[in-house]
């Protein structure tokens, strides 16, 4: 840990009666940088940012926020962060902006200075003109800028996002990750899980992957894609049961890894041009028809892939 | 500072909630005033205020002889009263033909002929008379009251008279001679039992007008005046009410805190730097105002629309508290006890409904209830503050409800630290 390091996070471990759900993550998360945590649904995401936000107690290891322990510092350590919980988590039956002033007095805020904050915080989320209305009338983007908006009152060195943009339409979703860069530009540091690979690799400066909550790879996008030797994707679809055709592209000359998910088996390979007349003709070799045929460079869906042999969505 | 936004935050909540406001207001107000107007006009203690003045003559031809009582002098000093009807005027005319010819000429409604026998015929062992009514055949109302009066009077002179009777029959076969002194006595005795008689009759504790002989009258207690039986009937049902909306209340409100754990509120309430006893004793502090500012008003509501009188100001604040401490202690403890506010539901429906039951709150202007039911009762913090109403209600002086509110002082500390803890371990 040095005195660049926001977030500190060492050997974590949480289990909910027998079954783990964070087994000894470590990473670090230097400040005034977008970190994203990227993994599937129930990889421990929610669960590592529950301990970093004071919401559950680990069971063993720590985490130090701009160097206070959660563990026994947690009063001043949960002062320094803004969490923008996965659900909606507002009062709906106040308006907007009572509810920012109740938040607001419970990071301590208070007088002129909380009144300024929320007018300011109105402004940033884009609901200064409704603010009057009850949370209850919004739409589900503006319930969601509403609940960053609570995340920001304190002016925290570091915000926490927990999945935000879950079931939102995509105007409200590039609002929202507009003001994560906008925020991030401001500097702080954002600490975002995501299930959504594209909105990792748009924001992100360093990525963390978990999977069964494990941390399997971190590391900027570049690094992560070098991972895999930056293999091409394909994603075919056959018009037969796949099984005894993947056998055969498996044992092709170019064929990193074969796959099945979805109704489509997925062929990692090193060149697409070279490998996909050889997958076409072994394929015919069995009377199998491949009737589409979908090609996609390296990307974070790809390490995933390669590293946990499934599908990141799965 | 904090506990207190909480404390606000909720309050503004739960008085913005049609639903809740309607149970701590409405249904409450509504209950007792379907109550009050079955039996409109009788609470106030002006029964028929809204008759006309009806003018009564009574025309005295009663000759007692001496020393004897003189029953038509008392019959013009019961219809003159001051707790008869306002609408109701009596004077005296000297015959029967000038009273008839008033009727005739709509100057007065009714008149009542005393015969000249009266008195005599009463007190002779097999006399019989009779008092005659006349009345402008246009009117209905005020002349029937008038009649169930006279019959009121005559009923309570025949009594005494039996009562009289059965007593000198009896004191003559055991060789005791009766004196005009000893059916004097016979009479004042008889009045009492009667006096009794009539409070249990009516469910209240103010006597009905007795006919007493006029040397006794002075020194017979007088009844408060300004209410009457049905009056205390109603205000022991508002009682039952307030207490039984008030618990409903205590019990709603600590819900918010199931409603904020399954909202998400609570839990980022957690993940600001806001101790979790703050946050806590915030939500007992709503709890707490909610019930008060609901007693208060239902309290004021009623005094204005029910004419309810809920007596000495210290005895009745004593009672409050009790109540208010009671109800938020067993609301908080009662919904520790349960998973999630759709189990709180059903929950705090039966067992508000139950405990009320047995605490009474539904039978307290019942008169005559079991013993054991009245022992019940006490198994329950609503038969508790139900005693305290009661007691203020009769006007009692604070000093005797003091008891009474130490008890729900108690009781509601004890719920509030047992439910306290309960919360405290299940968000630890």
């Amino acid at each position: 840990m040095t005195t660049h390091d926001a977030i500190f996070v060492k050997n974590l471990h949480k289990n909910y009666g027998k079954n783990p759900a964070v087994q000894g993550i470590r990473f670090t998360v230097h400040s005034g940088e977008i970190f994203s945590l990227l993994g599937p649904n129930g990889a421990g995401k929610t669960t590592t940012i529950s301990m970093l936000s004071g919401l559950t107690e680990p069971d063993e290891g720590d985490a130090f926020l701009m160097g206070h322990s959660i563990r026994l510092e947690s009063q001043v350590a949960r002062a320094l962060v803004g969490v923008v919980p996965q659900e909606i988590a507002l009062y709906m039956d106040l308006s907007a902006r009572e509810n920012l002033l109740f938040w607001g007095k419970m990071y301590g805020l208070g007088g002129a200075i909380l009144r300024q904050r929320v007018d300011e915080t109105l402004e940033i989320i884009g609901l200064t003109g409704r603010q009057k209305e009850r949370v209850a009338t919004f739409s589900g983007g503006m319930k969601r800028r509403v609940n960053i908006g609570v995340a920001l009152l304190h002016r925290p060195q570091i915000v926490i996002m927990d999945e935000p943009t879950v079931g939102i339409d995509p105007q409200s979703r590039r609002h929202i990750l507009d003001s994560v860069k906008e925020l991030n530009r401001q500097g702080m540091t954002v600490l975002y899980t995501t299930h959504y690979m594209e909105e990792a690799q748009e924001i992100s400066d360093h990525i963390a992957i978990m999977d069964q909550g494990k941390l399997i790879a971190c590391g900027t996008h570049a690094e992560l894609i070098r991972l895999v030797g930056e293999q091409a994707r394909l994603e075919l679809t056959l018009n037969a049961d796949p099984s005894l055709v993947m056998q055969h592209w498996q044992m092709l000359e170019g064929v990193q890894q074969v796959s099945r998910s979805d109704g489509h088996v997925t062929v990692l390979a090193e060149d697409s041009n070279l490998i996909l007349p050889r997958l076409f003709e072994a394929a015919s070799q069995i009377k199998t028809r491949i009737t589409s045929v979908e090609i996609q460079e390296p990307n974070l869906e790809t390490v995933f892939l390669q590293l946990t042999g499934k599908a990141l969505r799965d | 500072m904090k506990m207190i936004a909480i404390a606000l935050k909720d309050i503004k909540q739960s008085f913005r909630s049609f639903f809740a406001v309607g149970m701590m207001l409405g249904a409450p107000l509504l209950i007792t005033g379907l109550i009050y107007f079955a039996f409109s006009g009788l609470t106030s203690g002006k029964a028929g205020s809204d008759l006309p003045t009806l003018k009564v003559a009574v025309v005295n031809l009663d000759r007692p002889a001496a020393n004897q009582q003189n029953f038509g002098a008392l019959l013009i000093t019961f219809l003159n009263d001051k707790r008869m009807p306002d609408w109701l005027h009596t004077s005296e005319l000297p015959d029967e033909s000038t009273t008839r010819s008033e009727i005739d000429r709509q100057e007065i409604g009714a008149a009542v002929i005393v015969p000249v026998d009266f008195s005599s015929s009463i007190l002779s062992a097999n006399g019989s008379t009779g008092i005659t009514i006349l009345q402008d055949p246009t009117l209905t109302i005020g002349p029937s009251v008038l009649k169930d009066l006279l019959t009121q009077f005559t009923d309570g002179i025949n009594g005494g008279k039996i009562a009289v009777t059965v007593a000198s029959s009896q004191l003559a076969s055991n060789g005791v001679k009766v004196n005009s002194a000893m059916q004097q006595g016979i009479i004042q005795n008889y009045s009492n039992w009667y006096s009794d008689l009539s409070t249990d009759i009516h469910h209240g504790q103010e006597p009905e007008l007795v006919v007493q002989p006029p040397h006794l009258q002075s020194s017979t207690p007088v009844a408060s005046s300004g209410t009457n039986p049905v009056a205390n009937m109603m205000a022991q049902i508002m009682a039952g009410m307030l207490i039984f909306f008030a618990f409903f209340t205590g019990a709603y409100a600590a819900q918010s805190i199931l409603r904020e754990d399954e909202n998400g509120t609570l839990p980022r309430l957690f993940s600001t730097p806001t101790q979790r006893s703050t946050i806590l004793a915030g939500k007992l502090l709503a709890v707490f105002s909610i019930v008060l500012v609901q007693s208060i008003v239902l309290m004021t509501l009623a005094s204005i629309a029910f004419h309810i009188n809920w007596g000495q100001p210290l005895s009745t604040t004593l009672v409050v508290l009790g109540q208010v401490v009671a109800a938020s202690g067993f609301g908080i403890l009662l919904i520790s006890l349960v998973k999630n506010s759709r189990q709180a539901g059903a929950v705090v429906g039966g067992v508000i409904s139950s405990t009320g039951l047995l605490g009474g709150l539904f039978s307290a202007s019942v008169p005559n209830m079991p013993g054991f039911f009245n022992n019940i009762t006490h198994f329950t913090p609503q038969g508790w503050v139900m005693d305290g109403w009661k007691a203020a209600l009769a006007g009692n002086p604070a000093g005797q409800t003091i008891p009474t509110f130490l008890v729900l002082l108690f009781i509601g500390i004890f719920f509030f630290a047992a439910g306290s803890v309960i919360f405290s371990r299940r968000f630890a």
